[in-house]
């Protein structure tokens, strides 16, 4: 095989030069941003670190900023991680869930990060201060912005007003993955949220066993984005589960009422009506779900065949179709 | 020891009928329900297909596939087919992505982007990776 070895070489080469460039283009730091007001926020407390212990520290700061006071050596105990000198991103995350407070990543664009300096919101940064293959990692608190000297002020190890020139943040955040996120009260919502990755926040809330903290931040979210019918089912399953099946059904047919209804939407709505003995709407409902098909086209003729199956007099008027895709 | 092992083996067969009888007792309709987790995973799935084709569109990117004769648009409509399972594995190497444009940078992103190739069953490089193609 020594023929496509060496044809393989050399079309890495070459593209080697090709890309040369290719790398630079989209993450190179521009500072052609939208002019914006001057902002600090100075209602983040400042805890200066101690040696390493930069995560704990700053994940402090934030949540005493969004109102929940834990002193910085309660996490220090909980995140720092003695043979690594440092804390992990995911356990970081998983602590100030703990606290219960949504985390939200935001977009690695400088854009984004100033979008919720601008809505008043600190973001935990984290930076890779060397090199890439000699990596210092670190956390710091980005607590505002000045457009007029092109700086960003930082709560930064045991600065409490670190002045960096964006440009230079910008690489170091970048060397960090441009990893970023915000820590909010369940019920306010980032900046920057789109409402995919939001549902995936609040769930995360629920899966950390907060399921009350997970419904408010769905209702914040339905009020938000009135069309998109995920955040319906979420907020519907969660009073499902909690045994409240009418209020159930009720979120899902404000749904309805609000043209944001789509096949998962119908589908869960059917069952619970047919729970509920309203077999009519029930048997509509699961029909809509089949119209709409898609990925989980499947589900949808079980739950209209199931409908029909426990329809009291007789099944259902229309029967379903077999081979109805 | 016996009689160990032996009440274990008891209570093991006790707690798995108790679990087969719960189960056969769940009501029906949370057989069907679609849950929130699903839910999550679905956009979840959607948002890095859209991310993929992004990359895809990228202006270094498209040159280099226009280069190889792949027809772009080929290979954004061959990220609608990957598995989920393929989707987030070349998700995985999207976030490895160099952010400087160094010379390391560099050659991991042409790594990269003959990876990403190489799973849509463009070029056939690397013998670990299976094509979806195949």
């Amino acid at each position: 095989m020594p023929a496509p070895r060496a044809s393989a070489l050399g079309l890495m080469l070459g593209l080697l030069v090709l890309a040369g460039c290719a790398a630079t283009g989209p993450s190179a730091p521009s500072h052609e941003l939208l002019p914006r007001a001057a902002v600090e926020l100075v209602d983040v407390p400042f805890y200066p670190q101690e040696r390493y212990q930069c995560g704990p520290a700053a994940l402090a700061m934030m949540l005493d900023w969004s109102g929940t006071s834990v002193g910085s050596q309660a996490l220090t105990d909980k995140l720092y991680i003695p043979a690594r000198q440092g804390s992990l991103q995911p356990e970081l995350v998983a602590q100030a869930r703990q606290h219960q407070r949504l985390v939200y990543p935001i977009r690695g664009e400088p854009q984004a990060l100033l979008d919720e300096l601008a809505a008043g919101h600190p973001v935990l940064v984290l930076q890779n201060l060397a090199l890439p293959w000699w990596p210092r990692w670190h956390y710091a608190v980005v607590i505002g912005y000045e457009p007029k000297r092109g700086e960003l002020l930082l709560r930064s190890g045991t600065t409490k007003r670190h002045r960096i020139p964006l440009s230079t943040f910008l690489h170091t955040w970048a060397r960090g993955n441009n990893w970023g996120i915000v820590t909010l009260r369940p019920g306010h919502i980032p900046a920057t949220a789109e409402p995919g990755p939001y549902l995936a926040a609040a769930f995360d809330l629920e899966a950390a066993g907060l399921p009350e903290q997970a419904a408010t931040a769905y209702r914040a979210g339905i009020n938000q984005w009135p069309g998109h019918p995920g955040l319906r089912v979420a907020l519907a399953n969660h009073y499902y589960t909690a045994g409240r099946t009418l209020d159930a059904a009720e979120v899902l047919q404000q749904g309805v009422s609000a043209g944001a209804a789509d096949g998962d939407l119908y589908n869960n709505l059917a069952l619970l009506l047919a729970d509920l003995g309203r077999w009519d709407q029930a048997e509509a409902a699961a029909q809509q779900a089949v119209r709409f098909g898609g990925p989980n086209s499947r589900q949808y003729q079980d739950t209209l065949a199931e409908v029909c199956r426990r329809y009291p007099e007789g099944g259902c008027a229309a029967e379903t179709q077999p081979g109805w895709n | 020891m016996h009689l160990h092992t032996r009440l274990t083996r008891w209570l093991a067969a006790l707690v798995g009928s108790v679990f087969l009888s719960f189960s056969l007792m769940l009501p029906s309709a949370q057989a069907a329900m679609i849950g929130t987790h699903a839910l999550v995973q679905q956009e979840q799935l959607e948002q890095q297909r859209h991310e993929l084709k992004q990359f895809l569109a990228r202006d270094g990117i498209r040159d280099q596939l226009i280069a190889w004769g792949v027809n772009p648009d080929d290979a954004r409509t061959r990220v609608d087919s990957l598995s989920a399972q393929e989707v987030a594995q070349m998700s995985e190497r999207m976030q490895e992505l160099p952010a400087g444009g160094d010379v390391l940078g560099a050659v991991v992103f042409i790594f990269l982007v003959l990876l990403v190739t190489d799973i849509l069953g463009f070029t056939d490089i690397f013998p670990f990776v299976r094509s979806v193609r195949d």
